[in-house]
């Protein structure tokens, strides 16, 4: 444990000292005539003795000190190294408390929940958090020093894993107990609302579009499907377009896919793809039937044939609608459920350097409360008049 | 400075104490003191109409036989003894202590004199008052009554500490004033060798003399540390000193100078006694006038 002082060239306000030292040696005895009647028993002396002499010397003492604190406080003193070496135990949420109590060895080790904020294990369990274990964990371990032992309880099953064992600085006892993490919550995916946009001689072609996003409802439901002929404009919050005019997109439509669209274009529609293709759907005999770019923070997907039945026979068959659903469906999370003995951390990680404790707010209490002593010591009723 | 001079503490201690002469023989009136003399006071007042139930031999008869009409003589009933205070008002009475600004010498002189001007008032002397200075002497002549009591208060108010103390010559309406077997209270630091001067050819005059020396606690401790300056306020000689080092040798030449003044004041026959700011203000009123001396009148 060592101090150290961020702003050491604060500490020239010391020169602030000379202030009541400076003050209290200007003796106004000596300035301002004291009238004395009885003078002429005085003997005449042939000059004063001229030396340093301190009245009241604990309340100048009291003051040098305060300014001394003052200016150390300027200085932005810190503390490296004033952390406890005690071991921690880092428990996830899940788990009986009463059972990890009972699996610590160690009586000095502090155990808390790995939530945000660290609550203490005495406390009730937290709730699920949105933010996943192993962040947690790699802030603990940033934020612990180097010599702290630190030991992770987790149940068997961990949820909201990564793809990859998180990286510690140190080596971490991991410690399975029996238990599971609560499952994130289900969220169950709403069915794409579908805008058409088609010329008029390609009207037939849109029964087909129509018929597979009345299929995506339930029957009693109105279908979440809108068409309409030409440019006309897209309605405020659509996501997804079917754009089936032949020759160039006009600009507005691409500016709305950059803008997080996704559009469906006919085979003839002039555009050019920039970036990787993919191609979501293919035939049976593994030709491509819609190839998908990147465009902006959207996606265009284009059909490489014609939509007539005799071109593309996909339409008229029975999961058409389930394939076509597929393409504007958002992509689905990648799986984050895991056996935690299978998810030991490995080590090798970054080491941090420790954040020094801050001493600024203790020393401003000591001066608050030196300040206080000072003012009663000055005005105490005891006190002289005079200097 | 507050308007009562008296503090309250005070005023009540002063009831069992009697304003007391040796050479109070009283040639005349009514009063505590010891008189040879019987009857109403001899100075004339007036005369007023008689009316039923006076006494015939104050009927004045000569001027019956010249008007025709009863009248009766008044006199003035007149107190034996008259009590002169002499308040020195010199600038070196001014002088107060650190430790306790507003409370002056001159302003221990004027309580000290109200309490005397109460004390005369209860037993029904005269009393008169001179306060020294070289400017001039503000003279007030010996009476009695609440007026008198109250003209003494208003004019105490308005007394402040300039100047030096006069010379002897300019001491020359007092020996006109005041009259043999008065009784002469001096209020002042004495420091003055005019003061113990005058006080001396008082008593040799057979005035009966009492002074009550008021001193500070600085010139009685001397709790100066460090340098000062100090200054006379009536020469304006400063002195520049260190305080710890002039101290034990001020404290013995003072000690002296008080020695030879009490040593000459008893000498003289006056009797005396110190105050010093920090005590009670009957202090010296009881070493004077303090009941033992008062014995034989009460």
């Amino acid at each position: 444990m060592n101090a150290a002082l961020l702003l050491p060239a604060a500490l020239s306000a010391l020169a602030a000292l000379l202030l009541p030292l400076l003050l209290h040696l200007a003796r106004r005895s000596e300035q301002r005539p004291t009238p004395f009647a009885a003078l002429r028993w005085l003997r005449q002396k042939p000059k004063p003795r001229h030396r340093l002499r301190f009245d009241e010397w604990p309340l100048l003492a009291l003051r040098v000190l305060l300014l001394a604190l003052m200016a150390l406080w300027l200085a932005q003193p810190v503390l490296f190294g004033s952390a406890s070496d005690k071991p921690w135990v880092a428990v996830v949420p899940g788990i009986d408390a009463a059972q990890v109590r009972a699996a610590i060895a160690s009586e000095q080790a502090r155990a808390h929940w790995l939530a945000p904020g660290f609550p203490d294990l005495d406390q009730a369990a937290p709730a699920a958090s949105a933010v996943p274990f192993a962040s947690l964990l790699r802030q603990l371990d940033a934020e612990l020093p180097a010599a702290v032992k630190l030991s992770v309880v987790v149940p068997e099953q961990l949820q909201g894993a990564d793809a990859q064992r998180p990286r510690l600085s140190r080596a971490v006892e991991w410690k399975v107990l029996p238990g599971a993490m609560p499952p994130p919550k289900s969220v169950p995916v709403p069915v794409p609302a579908l805008s058409v946009r088609f010329p008029e001689n390609r009207a037939d072609q849109v029964r087909y579009l129509r018929a597979a996003a009345i299929a995506w409802q339930p029957a009693a439901n109105a279908p979440a499907y809108e068409a309409a002929p030409g440019t006309q404009a897209l309605p405020a919050g659509a996501k997804n377009l079917a754009w089936l005019a032949p020759g160039p997109l006009p600009v507005a439509i691409t500016e709305w896919i950059e803008r997080g669209g996704t559009a469906l274009l006919a085979s003839d529609t002039d555009y050019t793809p920039s970036g990787a293709t993919l191609v979501p759907w293919r035939d049976e005999v593994g030709a491509a039937l819609v190839e998908e770019t990147p465009l902006g923070r959207g996606r265009a997907l284009r059909f490489t044939r014609p939509l007539t039945p005799a071109e593309m026979p996909e339409l008229l068959q029975a999961d058409f609608p389930r394939h076509l659903r597929a393409l504007f469906a958002a992509r689905a999370p990648a799986p984050s459920r895991v056996e935690a003995r299978d998810y030991p951390p490995t080590t090798g990680g970054p080491s941090h350097a420790q954040a020094p404790r801050d001493l600024q707010p203790w020393l401003a209490l000591l001066t608050g409360a030196l300040w206080l002593l000072e003012r009663l010591m000055a005005t105490r009723r005891s006190r002289a008049a005079s200097p | 400075m507050s308007y009562e001079l008296i503090p309250p503490q005070v005023r009540s201690r002063l009831k069992d104490l009697r304003l007391t002469s040796r050479r109070a023989v009283g040639s005349h009136g009514i009063g505590l003191h010891h008189s040879r003399s019987r009857g109403a006071g001899l100075e004339f007042a007036q005369y007023r109409a008689y009316e039923p139930g006076d006494e015939l031999r104050q009927v004045d008869w000569k001027l019956y036989a010249r008007s025709d009409r009863f009248f009766v003589r008044e006199a003035e009933r007149e107190s034996p003894l008259s009590v002169w205070m002499l308040i020195d008002a010199s600038a070196s009475m001014g002088q107060e202590d650190a430790t306790r600004p507003g409370w002056s010498r001159l302003d221990a002189a004027k309580a000290l004199a109200a309490c005397l001007g109460e004390l005369a008032l209860r037993q029904g002397d005269r009393f008169g008052w001179v306060a020294l200075r070289d400017t001039g002497l503000q003279l007030a002549a010996p009476a009695t009554g609440a007026r008198q009591r109250d003209r003494l208060l208003l004019e105490m108010h308005a007394l402040s500490a300039h100047g030096v103390f006069p010379a002897v010559e300019q001491l020359a309406p007092l020996w006109d004033r005041v009259g043999a077997h008065d009784l002469v209270i001096v209020l002042g630091d004495c420091f003055d060798p005019a003061c113990l001067e005058l006080m001396q050819r008082l008593a040799a005059a057979r005035r009966e003399v009492l002074a009550i020396q008021l001193l500070t606690v600085e010139e009685r401790d001397f709790p100066f540390r460090g340098g000062y300056r100090f200054r006379d306020p009536e020469t304006g000689e400063e002195l520049l000193g260190d305080g710890t080092a002039l101290r034990s040798e001020f404290l013995r030449r003072f000690g002296e100078a008080r020695d030879l003044l009490h040593a000459r004041l008893d000498a003289s026959g006056i009797r005396h006694a110190g105050y010093v700011l920090d005590q009670e203000l009957d202090l010296p009123l009881r070493r004077l006038f303090g009941s033992r001396d008062a014995a034989e009148y009460a």
